[in-house]
């Protein structure tokens, strides 16, 4: 095989902005104050504290999970697909979703409630214009165990997040959830990722 | 002495043992029994007409999507006449899979394995080193293309059935085609996919999720408690909207028409009959329906069909044996309603998991804005993260697993809510009419239907 063959230099399905633009260094009091924010996230989410949840979310939020789709290295790109998603959400959406669990005896899709855990790892966070705002990708690893079922479920993803500090913390304002199925293991997504 | 039309189990259990007909029950062990799987791949998936996407993914010659027909992958092309082709996605060489992509558009498809190459029509063009014939000569080149499947475009949706000789996609449809006419037939231009179909599994058998797609009412008021208790569909009180007409047929097919006039209070003079077509539709017109293509849906559809959409639409069944409708109401809190259609087909993965498919569509001719916001509240509502949906999901693997107990397995799902209510003397419609709330009738057509394939000759 000849090794000068030409391969795409850049196959990220996700974006086309160069790898190391604004790159906030790890460990970096930034880096640790977003990397704090996500593992608290990832632990009021297991713990089911939603209303929590929620008030680190920003009211122009949006909250996507496109489909997948198996396509070849060259249509890379296409192998997300952003018109029908399993999540299309706002924060007032994602409020009506949190509610629905909260505040009724029905939601049966989660009560009795899953038992998560959602690993968190491999952050990266980009510095933008406004110097309160931040990109920041993040890996994780979610585990879910219903009823008597022995064998773990697994989502994994990579999630695109911009966070905004804000005098009294930080907040999630946009993310978008790149699955790695096409077809996911999970039965549903009734809770969040 | 045993009977030889007749399926049997190899313990002797006879299909008709487990759906007894008399008292409208049926034993639990249908549910998941492995050996009865291996019979429903063949004789159910191997002899229906069954959905697999709409044309509207494959707009441009060349286009393709891969698909599952039961447990097998097919591949569905766009021809250069405009014709559709479905395929068994097989290598006659060895076995392969030959396209691996999910969509995409090529002239050729090439087995990846030996270099088997076809036309997008399927047929066998050549392998690599044509010189030395990997083919050999024992076969002529015609026998050498893709297993071609029987195909068929309805209101632009692709169906097609592995059964060459069977009955017409219309004879499949049979009278319940009036009704599935109002929902897919209605407009110029009809439908359109808005995306490919979400796709999820659910470790339950295929059966749970496709009987309670024939319009099962009941598990409304129960499992989907939460549309009143918070979401207040129906100001709070499920019950009102349960009364309607069911429709049906002996082919497994139904759907549930429910009077826009019992589900909201904008709608109330939908009943004394002095509102025009055009002021109903402006007030809450079907779903995915806006009051512009009034005009359309006249050209489209018969006087007595449009009457009954716009009165009293089919909002949800199914179409045996693994397709669930949803053309719903979503009401907002602002008084504005939302109206979403989607189509589900359960696709059989063992006996113990499906998959969901979930396809999103819109009409055609519907502005920007109606589609964006029907497809957004779909997904909020419908498939993988639906708030409604996702209650359902948490229940079939039970009913799955519970089928397997010594004890458990000879329990019986029961359908004995008759209908007793004669139809409405100005019904305008065919078929099997169940007139009042809620039965279990179409349901028991669905196993009706089911029993009947399982009981044909291989």
């Amino acid at each position: 095989m000849t090794m000068n063959a030409v391969i795409p230099t850049d196959v990220s399905v996700a974006s086309d902005a160069p790898f190391r633009p604004n790159r906030v260094p790890v460990g970096s009091p930034a880096y640790n104050e977003i990397t704090e924010f996500l593992y608290e996230e990832a632990w009021l989410l297991d713990e089911i504290r939603l209303a929590e949840w929620v008030a680190r979310l920003d009211v122009d939020l949006r909250y996507t999970c496109p489909v997948r789709q198996t396509r070849p290295l060259h249509q890379h790109a296409q192998s997300i697909v952003r018109t029908v998603m399993h999540f299309d959400e706002t924060y007032a959406s994602i409020r009506g979703r949190v509610g629905r669990i909260t505040d009724t005896r029905s939601a049966w899709a989660e009560d009795p409630p899953s038992r998560t855990r959602r690993l968190v790892t491999n952050i990266l966070v980009d510095s933008t214009d406004d110097p309160d705002e931040f990109e920041v990708k993040s890996y994780l690893l979610c585990s879910r165990s219903r009823f008597e079922e022995t064998n773990l479920l697994f989502l994994s993803c990579v999630r695109h997040d911009l966070l905004r500090r804000y005098d009294d913390g930080i907040k999630l304002a946009r993310r978008e959830i790149i699955v790695d199925q096409t077809v996911l293991g999970f039965p549903n997504l009734a809770i969040f990722l | 002495m045993l009977d030889r039309t007749r399926t049997t189990l190899s313990d002797g259990t006879t299909i008709d043992d487990l759906i007894n007909i008399e008292t409208r029950e049926v034993q639990l062990r249908a549910i998941s029994d492995p050996e009865l799987y291996d019979i429903e791949m063949r004789k159910v998936f191997g002899k229906t007409w069954l959905l697999l996407g709409h044309e509207s993914e494959i707009p441009n010659p060349g286009d393709f999507i891969t698909r599952l027909m039961g447990s097998d992958p097919v591949l569905i092309t766009r021809q250069k006449d405009g014709s559709i082709r479905v395929m068994l996605n097989v290598c006659p060489h060895r076995g392969m899979r030959v396209c691996t992509a999910d969509a995409g558009n090529a002239k050729v498809h090439t087995c990846i394995y030996h270099g088997w190459a076809f036309k997008n029509d399927g047929d066998f063009i050549g392998a690599p080193v044509a010189g030395e014939k990997m083919h050999g000569d024992i076969l002529p080149k015609e026998k050498l293309g893709l297993t071609q499947a029987r195909s068929h475009l309805y209101g632009g949706l692709i169906f097609a059935t592995w059964n060459l000789e069977g009955p017409s996609f219309d004879e499949f449809l049979g009278e319940m085609k009036w009704y599935y006419d109002m929902l897919f037939c209605r407009t110029d231009k009809g439908l359109e996919a808005l995306g490919p179909p979400q796709r999820f599994t659910i470790k339950a058998n295929w059966k749970t999720a496709c009987e309670q797609s024939a319009s099962d009412g009941f598990h409304t008021l129960t499992l989907h408690r939460w549309l009143g208790e918070f979401a207040k569909f129906g100001d709070g009180d499920l019950t009102t909207s349960m009364y309607g007409t069911e429709v049906s047929s002996l082919q497994g097919h139904s759907l549930r028409c429910m009077p826009v006039a019992n589900k909201f209070k904008q709608a109330a003079g939908f009943r004394d009959g002095n509102l025009t077509l055009e002021e109903k539709l402006a007030i809450v017109p079907p779903p995915g329906i806006t009051k512009e293509m009034l005009p359309e849906l006249i050209r489209n559809l018969s006087p007595e069909q449009l009457g009954l959409l716009v009165d009293s639409p089919p909002q949800v069944g199914g179409m045996f044996p693994n397709v669930l409708i949803a053309f719903i109401y979503v009401p907002q809190p602002d008084g504005e309603i939302i109206g979403l259609t989607s189509l589900h087909t359960y696709i059989p993965k063992g006996p113990d998991e499906l998959e969901f498919c979930n396809y999103i569509l819109a009409e055609k001719d519907a502005p920007e804005e109606h589609k964006q916001k029907a497809l957004q509240f779909a997904v909020r509502m419908l498939g993988t993260s639906g708030m409604v949906e996702q209650d359902d999901s948490d229940t079939w693997p039970h009913i799955t697993q519970t089928a397997k107990g010594a004890a458990a397995r000879n329990v019986t799902m029961k359908y004995q809510a008759v209908c007793t209510t004669p139809p409405r003397p100005d019904w305008p419609g065919p078929a099997l009419v169940y007139e009042g709330f809620t039965k279990d009738d179409t349901q028991w057509n669905w196993w009706l239907a089911y029993r009947e394939l399982m009981n044909a000759p291989a």
